[in-house]
């Protein structure tokens, strides 16, 4: 048994954002998008690395790093979501969900993670696209997620 | 809430103290820079939650920003930490969880450790500086019981008070009651959820 109690809080930084001064939201976006914008040669370079960890881990097939799967995809989604990837982010999302999926069922097959893995590197090679061959690929990857779903 | 922000809105971010949480160094520096632009002068970097422990018990932060997937100490047991271990008002500071796989079994995680808001990637500073915006003018009431503390987790409306025409039957009561029956095991709760094959 619980007894909940609940009570009003203002924070310090609603305080601070009431304050006047500041700069105006469209100023404060645009700073941002292009100090963002400034990290993207080193951060599409960390995914390019990353897909080449997946690739190298799919070839070895280690069966007692499945959870390293799932990491090295979400590190690769988590770099892919500062930047306007579009496919790219699609496929590593995908990628991170049939992982995931798998290692609750323990049912993890090999063909599943690849078929991922060679999507990303097109899309990856595409220039991260979006066109009629990265929705294809998506809508494969998308059918091999729902194979994977418990019924 | 009050209006939706417009782009000639001001914010000011240049009192705030912001401690960025990420095990990533890269994502770091990059979640610093867009900070930055949004106009924040004071902003702490840590590679770990278990550092962050460290900063908070020494000093008072505005806003804390904390990647949900990190080794050893992750995001949501940091918020844990943060919301039923620190003394007031550490515990209430406002927390925005960050995570790239939004899988819904961790949004339902971050809601529960206590967490004021989820941005899920991809993440674009609009959308970012949105939420912090929201948190700002967050009017939700604090919870605390045993078993949580963070903001109210509830969603659906409260709809009208009790005396007054309108409401429905889904409406929510703005008192939280004391809880009518015992808790449930989590392995209860496991079993609920858990995928099980019918015959039919």
């Amino acid at each position: 048994m619980t007894e909940a109690r609940t009570f009003k809080y203002k924070s310090n930084l609603s305080k601070q954002m009431s304050q006047p001064g500041g700069r105006s939201i469209h100023d404060a976006v645009r700073r941002a998008d292009a100090a963002l914008e400034g990290h993207r040669e080193s951060g599409m370079l960390a995914v390019t690395t990353a897909l080449g960890q997946l690739e190298e881990a799919c070839r070895v097939r280690d069966n007692a790093a499945h959870g390293e799967i799932y990491e090295k995809a979400a590190a690769l989604l988590d770099m892919a979501g500062f930047f306007d990837t579009g496919p790219l982010y699609g496929a590593a999302y995908s990628l991170c969900e049939i992982t995931d999926l798998m290692l609750a069922s323990g049912a993890w097959a090999w063909p599943s993670v690849d078929v991922h893995v060679r999507a990303l590197r097109l899309i990856l090679a595409d220039g991260c696209v979006e066109g009629e061959t990265s929705a294809a690929l998506l809508a494969g990857l998308r059918s091999v997620v729902a194979r994977s779903r418990p019924e | 809430m009050s209006r939706p922000p417009k782009q000639s809105d001001r914010v000011n971010l240049e009192q705030s103290t912001v401690l960025l949480i990420d095990d990533n160094p890269q994502a770091l520096d990059i979640l610093s820079s867009v900070v930055q632009g949004f106009g924040v002068r004071e902003q702490i970097k840590c590679a770990s939650a278990a550092a962050a422990t460290d900063i908070i018990k020494q000093r008072m932060i505005d806003l804390i920003l904390v990647d949900c997937a990190m080794p050893d100490m992750d995001g949501y047991d940091f918020v844990r930490w943060l919301r039923r271990e620190t003394p007031r008002p550490t515990c209430l500071t406002p927390v925005i969880m960050l995570t790239g796989h939004a899988a819904r079994s961790k949004i339902q995680k971050s809601r529960d450790c206590g967490a004021s808001f989820v941005v899920a990637k991809p993440l674009t500073p609009a959308v970012l500086l949105q939420r912090v915006i929201w948190l700002a003018s967050d009017e939700r009431e604090f919870v605390q019981c045993d078993t949580y503390m963070g903001p109210d987790r509830r969603v659906r409306n409260f709809g009208p008070p009790l005396d007054m025409p309108g409401r429905r039957a889904g409406d929510l009561s703005t008192h939280v009651g004391a809880a009518v029956e015992a808790n449930m095991d989590q392995s209860d709760i496991d079993m609920l959820i858990k995928p099980m094959r019918v015959a039919l």
